[in-house]
This record gives C-alpha cells, sequence and structure tokens, in this order.
C-alpha cells in the first residue's frame, strides 16, 4: 500500500524535526527576517490600525467579488489584455498551452507565482519541450535541485552558500570560490539574462488584482518580474481569483504591509503596475496580455462563510516564518504547494479535506501566526474548524471516536470519573515501578516515550479537600 | 482572437451563490485610525529613504548642475550606449552634458540588452519610501530595468509626501487608462534569497541614481 | 474585591498534579478569598473540542456551566482552560439553550494571575523564594487572553526571587493537547528548543500559569538531564517564609 499523505508528513516531520543542520539554517534565516520584521512594524504609527484597515479592505473585496472581477476585466479588455477565467488546474494550463503551441514559443521566462506551482503549469509546458525558466533567485536554485519551493517569499531558504555553490558548480558548470553570495547572484544574472532576451513568453503571478483601474500588481526585488513582463512578446498572467482590491489607493496600505510581513521591507523595490500590453505611443511592453484567473476551489472557500476569509490571504509568509511546526519540520514536509499555518488551513478546501485533514492536527495551536496576520486572519482557529469538519465527516479513525465517546460519558458522570481515574493512576503506578514506563504495555506510551513519565500522586486534589483541605 | 470561456459563467455563478451567506464584520479597532506619521519635510524624508534603499540622490539647483551630475555619473560607466527617454527637458541635459556616447532615444524602440544606462524621467517622487514612480510615459518598460544603471531626472515639485497621494494622483490623472505599465520603484535590483545576505544588482539595475533639481 | 471564589480545577491537575491546585487555595485564602470547590466539577471539554469532537465536547460544556452557573467568580489555575470557558464556550454552545449563561460564565471566569492582578487588585503575596527563575509564557494566557505582564508583576514581587529572562519566551513548548502525543516528534522538538533556552538562562525554575506546559517541558527537561524545574506560578506565589 502506498504511503498516504498523513504518513509521508509524520515520516518526513520524524527526520527533519531532529536534523540540527536543518534547524541551525532554519533558525538563522528566520531570525534575521524577525529583526527586520520588528524593525518594519516600528515604521508605521499604528501597525494593528494596518492591519485592521487591510483587514477590511480585503472584506469588502470578496464581499463583492463578482463585481470586482467583472470591472477588472472590462478595463483589461479596453487596453487590449484577454481575460480567461479557468474553473480548474487543467483549464488555466490548457489556455496557457494553447497560447504557447499557437505562437510556437520555446522558452519561458517565469517570475514567482505560488499559483503556477499549485497548478503544475511549467511541468504542462514542459510536456510541450518548452524550456521554462525560473528567474527568482530562490526559484531558479530550487528549480536546479528539482525541488518544489520550501517557502512562498523565500524558496531556497533552507539551503546555504556553500550547498547553493555547489548546486551552480554541478548544473552550472561553474566555481564560485569561496561561495561568494555577490558572485553566486552575479552568476545567476549571467544565465538568466540570455533567457530573458530569448524567451517569447513570459509568465508571472500577480501579488493584487486592481479592480478600478484594471491592472495587476507585482511585487519583485530582483527585477526579474520586471524583465520576464517587459521583454517577451506575449505576458501570460497566472492568479487566483481572491487576490482583488477595490481601489488603486489600496494599495498605498497594502505595498507596505506585504512587504513588511514579508521581509521586513518598508517596500519592495518594485511595485510594478501592468494592465495590458504595449499600447500605441509606447517604447515596448509585450504584444499580448493574458490574465488567467484561476478558481480551483476558491469559490468552494467562499462558500464557506465561516472560513471565508481565509481568502483575504495575501501570501506574505510571516504565518510560516513565525510557526514554531514551520520551524521545526521546514517547508518541504508538508507536501503541499502552502505551506505552514495558511497552508494548513487552505490545502483542505483546495485538494480535500480527507487527504489533508492531518494539517490541521500538525499544530499546538499556539496562534503565534494569527497574531502575526497582516490581514487579520485567525488561523488558528480555522485549523479548529478544520478538525471539527474533520470529525463530522467521519474522517477521523474509528478507535478514537470511540475514545472520546468513552471520554464523554466518563466527564458526564464525576463519579465515573474519579473511579477511573483512580484506578488508572494505581495501574500506572503499578507499571511504573515495574520499570515499563513508555513500553508498548504502557498506555500512556505515546506521552512517556518521549519524556520522562507523568507524575501520579497517591491522591487526587478532590480528595485531599475532602480530606480536610476545605478547612 | 476570442477563446470560448464557458467556466467564466460558472465562477462568477459560484460566486455569486456563495456570497448569499454573508459574514459579520470583525471585530477591532477603527479603520479610519492613523496609521503612517505624516510627512513633515517630504525633501528630507525622501533623501533619507532613497538612501536606506541604496540610492544615489543628488541635489542640484539648476539644469547645468543637473548636467554636471549626468556628465560624471556616465563618466563613471564603462562605454557603450545610453537609452534615453525621449523628452526635450532630457534631450537638453544630454546635450550640455557634451557625452560623445552613442544614444538610442525611447522613439526608436526599447533599450538594447547591451544599454550601460537608462536615463529617465519620473512621474513623481514619493517621500514616506523614498520611491520614483514611473510609468510608460517614462521611455517604456525597459527604460528602468535593462540596463545596469539608471539615472532618474526629477523636480523637486514632484516630490509627494506619501503612496496613497502618488497613487491617488496616477488614478486621477487618468494615465493608468492611457499606459499599460507604471512602477514604484524603491531602490536598486537586489535579492537575500542567499542566507538572507542583501546582494544588490540581481536582475535589474545594480545602480538607481536620482538627479533632482530643485531650482527652475 | 471578590469576598467569596469558586475554584475551577482543571481535570488533569486534579488528578495528576493537586499540588498546584492546593496552593491556589492557599494563595486565594491568603489574600481573604473563601474558597469554594464544586465537587461535582469535571472537565471543561477542551480535549474534545480541540481534537474536533465538538459533538462530545458539547454536553461537556453544558455540563460545566450547569455547575459553574450560579458562581459570583470562578478563579483557574490555568490560562488554557479559561480560554476554553471563555473564548470557545461561545462558540462550541452557539446553538445551545445555555450559550448565553455561557457568555455569562465566561464573563466571570478567570485564570489565577489574571484574577491577582485584575481583578484582586494585589500583586503583594507576602511570597518568598529564594531561587532563580525563568518564565515562560504559556500561548493560551498570552494570545487568547492577552496576559503578558500580570503574572511577571507578582513574580517581580516574591522575596528572594530572581527572575532570569527567557530567550523567545513567546515561543510555544510544544505541548498543544492531543498534538504532543499525535505528534510526538514534532512535539518533542519544540519543547527540546525551549529547553535550550531555559538552559540558557541558568534559572534553577522554570515557570508558567499552565500546568500542561510545564508537564511537557519537565518531562522533556529530565528525559534531557537538564538541571531546571518546573513549577507552576501558584507553586511559588503560594511559598511563604519557612
Amino acid at each position: 500500500m502506498s504511503e498516504t499523505s498523513a504518513q509521508e508528513f509524520l515520516r518526513k516531520a520524524a527526520v527533519k524535526s531532529a536534523d540540527l543542520v536543518h534547524r541551525d539554517i532554519i533558525r538563522q534565516g528566520i531570525e534575521s527576517y524577525d529583526a527586520a520584521h520588528l524593525r518594519g512594524r516600528l515604521r508605521f504609527r499604528d501597525w494593528d490600525a494596518a492591519r485592521q484597515k487591510c483587514r477590511e479592505i480585503k472584506q469588502e473585496a470578496i464581499n463583492h467579488l463578482d463585481k470586482y472581477l467583472l470591472q477588472f476585466e472590462e478595463k483589461v479588455r479596453a487596453r487590449g489584455g484577454h481575460v480567461f477565467w479557468a474553473a480548474n488546474a487543467q483549464e488555466a494550463c490548457q489556455y496557457v498551452t494553447d497560447i504557447a503551441r499557437r505562437l510556437g514559443v520555446r522558452t519561458v521566462v517565469k517570475s514567482k507565482s505560488m499559483v503556477t506551482e499549485e497548478i503544475h503549469l511549467s511541468p504542462a509546458l514542459e510536456k510541450l519541450d518548452i524550456k521554462v525558466w525560473e528567474t527568482d533567485l530562490g526559484e531558479f536554485i530550487v528549480q536546479l535541485r528539482n525541488e518544489p519551493p520550501y517557502h512562498i517569499v523565500t524558496p531556497a531558504m533552507h539551503l546555504n552558500r556553500a550547498q547553493i555553490a555547489d548546486l551552480f558548480h554541478e548544473k552550472l558548470g561553474e566555481r564560485i570560490p569561496g561561495n561568494d553570495p555577490t558572485k553566486l547572484v552575479a552568476l545567476a544574472r549571467r544565465r538568466l539574462r540570455q533567457s530573458f532576451f530569448s524567451a517569447e513568453m513570459g509568465i508571472s503571478g500577480a501579488n493584487f488584482i486592481v479592480a478600478d483601474s484594471g491592472v495587476i500588481a507585482i511585487s519583485t526585488n530582483e527585477g526579474n518580474g520586471r524583465l520576464c513582463t517587459s521583454v517577451p512578446r506575449i505576458h501570460v498572467v497566472v492568479t487566483g481569483i481572491e487576490k482583488v482590491l477595490p481601489r488603486l489607493e489600496d494599495l498605498a496600505v497594502f505595498w507596505p504591509v506585504l512587504a513588511t510581513s514579508g521581509t521586513g521591507q518598508a517596500i519592495t523595490t518594485y511595485s510594478t503596475l501592468i494592465g495590458g500590453p504595449r499600447q500605441a505611443g509606447e517604447a515596448d511592453g509585450p504584444d499580448e496580455f493574458h490574465v488567467v484567473l484561476v478558481d480551483n476551489g476558491r469559490s468552494r472557500l467562499l462558500a464557506d462563510a465561516e472560513q471565508r476569509e481565509v481568502l483575504h490571504c495575501i501570501r506574505c509568509g510571516a504565518c510560516l516564518n513565525t510557526c514554531p511546526v514551520y520551524r521545526s519540520v521546514g517547508g518541504h514536509t508538508y507536501g503541499t504547494t502552502y505551506q505552514g499555518p495558511i497552508g494548513s488551513v487552505l490545502t483542505p478546501h483546495l485538494a480535500g479535506l480527507r487527504q489533508y485533514q492531518h494539517l490541521s492536527y500538525a499544530s499546538s495551536l499556539c496562534g503565534a501566526c494569527t497574531s502575526v496576520c497582516p490581514v487579520k486572519i485567525d488561523l488558528h482557529h480555522h485549523l479548529l474548524h478544520n478538525r471539527r469538519n474533520a470529525v463530522n465527516s467521519r474522517g477521523s479513525k474509528l478507535g478514537e471516536r470511540m475514545m472520546f465517546r468513552l471520554w464523554r460519558s466518563t466527564m458526564l458522570h464525576p463519579r465515573i470519573f474519579v473511579f477511573l481515574s483512580s484506578a488508572g493512576r494505581r495501574l500506572l503506578r503499578l507499571l511504573y515501578r515495574m520499570g515499563l514506563a513508555g513500553s508498548i504495555v504502557d498506555p500512556m506510551r505515546a506521552w512517556n516515550r518521549y519524556r520522562s513519565p507523568v507524575p501520579l500522586p497517591a491522591e487526587s486534589f478532590r480528595s485531599r479537600w475532602r480530606k480536610g483541605l476545605a478547612g | 482572437m476570442p477563446v470560448e470561456n464557458p467556466s467564466r459563467e460558472l465562477i462568477l455563478e459560484r460566486i455569486r451563490a456563495g456570497l448569499r451567506t454573508p459574514v459579520a464584520p470583525h471585530p477591532g479597532p477603527r479603520s479610519d485610525a492613523v496609521i503612517f506619521e505624516p510627512i513633515r519635510n517630504p525633501l528630507e524624508r525622501f533623501q533619507q529613504e532613497s538612501t536606506a534603499n541604496l540610492m544615489e540622490c543628488t541635489l542640484t539647483s539648476d539644469l547645468a548642475g543637473a548636467a554636471l551630475q549626468l556628465g560624471k555619473i556616465l563618466d563613471s560607466l564603462p562605454a557603450g550606449e545610453i537609452f534615453l527617454q525621449d523628452d526635450p527637458s532630457l534631450r537638453r541635459l544630454i546635450e550640455l552634458t557634451k557625452t560623445q556616447r552613442p544614444l538610442r532615444w525611447s522613439s526608436e524602440g526599447a533599450p538594447r540588452e547591451a544599454s550601460e544606462a537608462t536615463v529617465s524621467l519620473a512621474e513623481a517622487l514619493i517621500a514616506q519610501t523614498g520611491s520614483v514612480l514611473v510609468t510608460a510615459e517614462c521611455g517604456g518598460r525597459g527604460a528602468s530595468i535593462v540596463a545596469p544603471c539608471h539615472i532618474v531626472y526629477a523636480h523637486a515639485a514632484q516630490l509627494v509626501p506619501d503612496l496613497e497621494t502618488a497613487l491617488g494622483n496616477l488614478f486621477r490623472s487618468g494615465k493608468l487608462v492611457r499606459n499599460s505599465f507604471a512602477c514604484v520603484i524603491s531602490g536598486s535590483s537586489r535579492t537575500a534569497d542567499i542566507e538572507k545576505i542583501l546582494v544588490q544588482g540581481a536582475h535589474g539595475p545594480r545602480r538607481l541614481a536620482v538627479i533632482l533639481q530643485t531650482g527652475r | 474585591m471578590p469576598r467569596k471564589v469558586t475554584l475551577f480545577v482543571p481535570c488533569y491537575v486534579d488528578q495528576l498534579l493537586p499540588e498546584v491546585a492546593a496552593d491556589t487555595v492557599r494563595v486565594l485564602r491568603r489574600i481573604g478569598c473563601e474558597v469554594e470547590f464544586p465537587e461535582n466539577q469535571t472537565c471543561c471539554g477542551q480535549p474534545a473540542f480541540n481534537t474536533g469532537y465538538w459533538n462530545d465536547a458539547r454536553p461537556c460544556a453544558e455540563r460545566f456551566v450547569r455547575v459553574f452557573g450560579g458562581a459570583e467568580v470562578v478563579v483557574c489555575p490555568s490560562g488554557s482552560c479559561t480560554t476554553m470557558v471563555r473564548t470557545f464556550y461561545p462558540e462550541l454552545l452557539s446553538s445551545s439553550p445555555l450559550r448565553d449563561d455561557a457568555i455569562e460564565l465566561g464573563r466571570h471566569t478567570f485564570e489565577l494571575s489574571e484574577f491577582l492582578v485584575k481583578i484582586a487588585g494585589v500583586t503583594e503575596l507576602g511570597a518568598t523564594f529564594p531561587h532563580t527563575v525563568t518564565y515562560h509564557a504559556s500561548c493560551h494566557g498570552l494570545r487568547e487572553l492577552k496576559l503578558r505582564d500580570e503574572p511577571l508583576e507578582l513574580l517581580r514581587k516574591v522575596k528572594g526571587l530572581k527572575l532570569l529572562e527567557l530567550s523567545r519566551s513567546e515561543e510555544c513548548c510544544g505541548f498543544g493537547g492531543t498534538f504532543a502525543t499525535k505528534f510526538a516528534d514534532i512535539s518533542v522538538a519544540m519543547g527540546n528548543s525551549k529547553a535550550e533556552c531555559v538552559a540558557a538562562t541558568g534559572a534553577e525554575f522554570v515557570t508558567a500559569i499552565d500546568s500542561s506546559c510545564l508537564l511537557h517541558l519537565e518531562g522533556v527537561l529530565r528525559k534531557r538531564g537538564k538541571a531546571a524545574k518546573t513549577i507552576h506560578l501558584a507553586g511559588i506565589l503560594a511559598q511563604e517564609k519557612p
């Protein structure tokens, strides 16, 4: 029998959480992020008001999603752009591969887009013998390693410079002395520059879709997103339908908030707006401009009023960075496009609760994610909702269901509770005296295997209360 | 070329059906609270922020000073073609530098890949973030990204205090209706994808220089 | 200040850590409270609620509301169980006839340090604890109940106690209820991370407002052979001059 997603998660989690080299790389990366994020927040007079404002804007956008998407579409069409609505991954990929086939595309340059990862666009293009270059440095690195992104914002966070230098040596045939990051970046720049200027098609995501102006907004620091959308003859945007903002001016708060939460910057270096192909009188730009609006489960999530706000997510990665589980197991353990708390909340909606419910349980519910979310998504409470939904749809194991039924009967009858608890303590004391704590016969094995055994007092509090503590 | 798109109506219908169940607004502080400190001195703030963004910002009082500065920057660059936004003010400026370099104007098309520098105007300068706002009218898309050095010639009157003003002006001016592109540029191209170490000059310009003229 | 206080003792504290509850009683009495303990209390329902078994948790929650319903003030030596009542009962019982009673009960249910500082207005409890101590901010107390300073205020007033700052004190220790057993590897990795921070302070004791975190941390610390001992906040506050 093949391994389920849940088994795979457990197996990889066990390996990664014991991998101290991995832990140190992640810790170092996240500690520098933490410091920058903290400094970044101080640039706001009122960070919490900014979060609240973002939340309200996104709520308004999602509450009128149909209206805003149509407004966006109309404005893009007015500039000669095309808008395609894809119900699922297959339709989205089909549309893009059709354009590529029609126009004889041989090379594609891509800037970072999680939606294209979600719909597996690159493999679909590669099937047509099209060479696809990831041009964000982090994405380029993981592409060379044949790996999915480790993190939605910093895809190669799990690698140190020595590993990257080795990779470049192996794949690009050039050795960078001293693993100097500046020279590593320069090597990637040289390599990718050829691709930018030979590619017929550039593919990007969109951080935002702005309804009143009919433009998409892309934030990149490297400028790769700029080149992908300026140089090739065709520009295809692939984005989720939930990325809408009603007004251009909304970016005045969203750009700083996204940059602060994503990297701690005041604003991302290139905050770009694109609304169509090259217009009459413009010096350059693509001849064709396509926007693929991807649903792929989002409208289903929208129908769930309790969790609708999950669509507010701006993919900043703050919840991943702060999550102690993510820090322990790393991005690849999740086996999903979106990792960390937002991934655990979102993936069951996009890819099926049954297969991905375990992710909602893989959390201590500490709430660190919710406390940093820039659009105030109640992330850890949604993990609770997913758990409830999993149980209600009979997704849990029979043994566990019976255990909780028994637990309930016990807790509804204090006498049974007292009797069973005290009998249990006595039994365990006996077992532990025999040195069987954590062994296969220990009912508390799942706890005691990894920890010193729980204390087992002779008397409970209530019994002491009755015997005199009551005063 | 129109493509059949049956999912369009399907998705819209699903959205409308989903929205029939409303959600209550989230409790929290009033959203009209002041989010950013008001900008008291835009010029000073722009200089601070642009420096923090690793931009070069030089103040000059007049056109001659601007030409001097532009000449200095061009002299520091390797030999090669310079791409310029085709605008009368830049034609005047470059003439004053007496540069012998090959020039290419945006009216002749996109900048060549091997351009050593691009020179453009800006739509606005944004004090809050130390940024330059450009649109396609500023020499096109490539004019601010293709070469290793991007030089912006701007006037202090173009300074706006914050992003909100800049975006509001951009929207009201109708420029986005005509232009297919705009960009708020806040520094040189950079990456921190390797061990979070900041490296300048990833895919775009390593250098972003603003020549800011304060007088006429 | 309320005179009469009804004690809510988390079920596992009752059965496994009775001293924590006894210490809570001592502290409350010392400031002049009359302590009641409804002996028919069991569990607030959190284990089932957190695992997704809301239909099993609900009757327990309803029972809890009935048992504690008449109380003027309920005090609990756990941020987590207080959170269950105050934060989650309104949602869990949203269509129960006891919904309004539950919301009302939540308003009168307090975690111990919260009660002492915010309700009773007392920080000086005459406690003596001549040891070095570091404080771990348990997640539910910190992020659901917003208790950041209350426990520290109390600790600062304890005679002889030297408070040592814990790095990453607001990061979860890895307990997380059934998470601790369902994902033991991750839970223990998080616990180890916390244990390292505790060890780095050199403190003799690590304290918190939740015994569940401490139980997990103690288990991890002892397995690692680390020197620091765990003690519930109530345990420190209950210590008087020897």
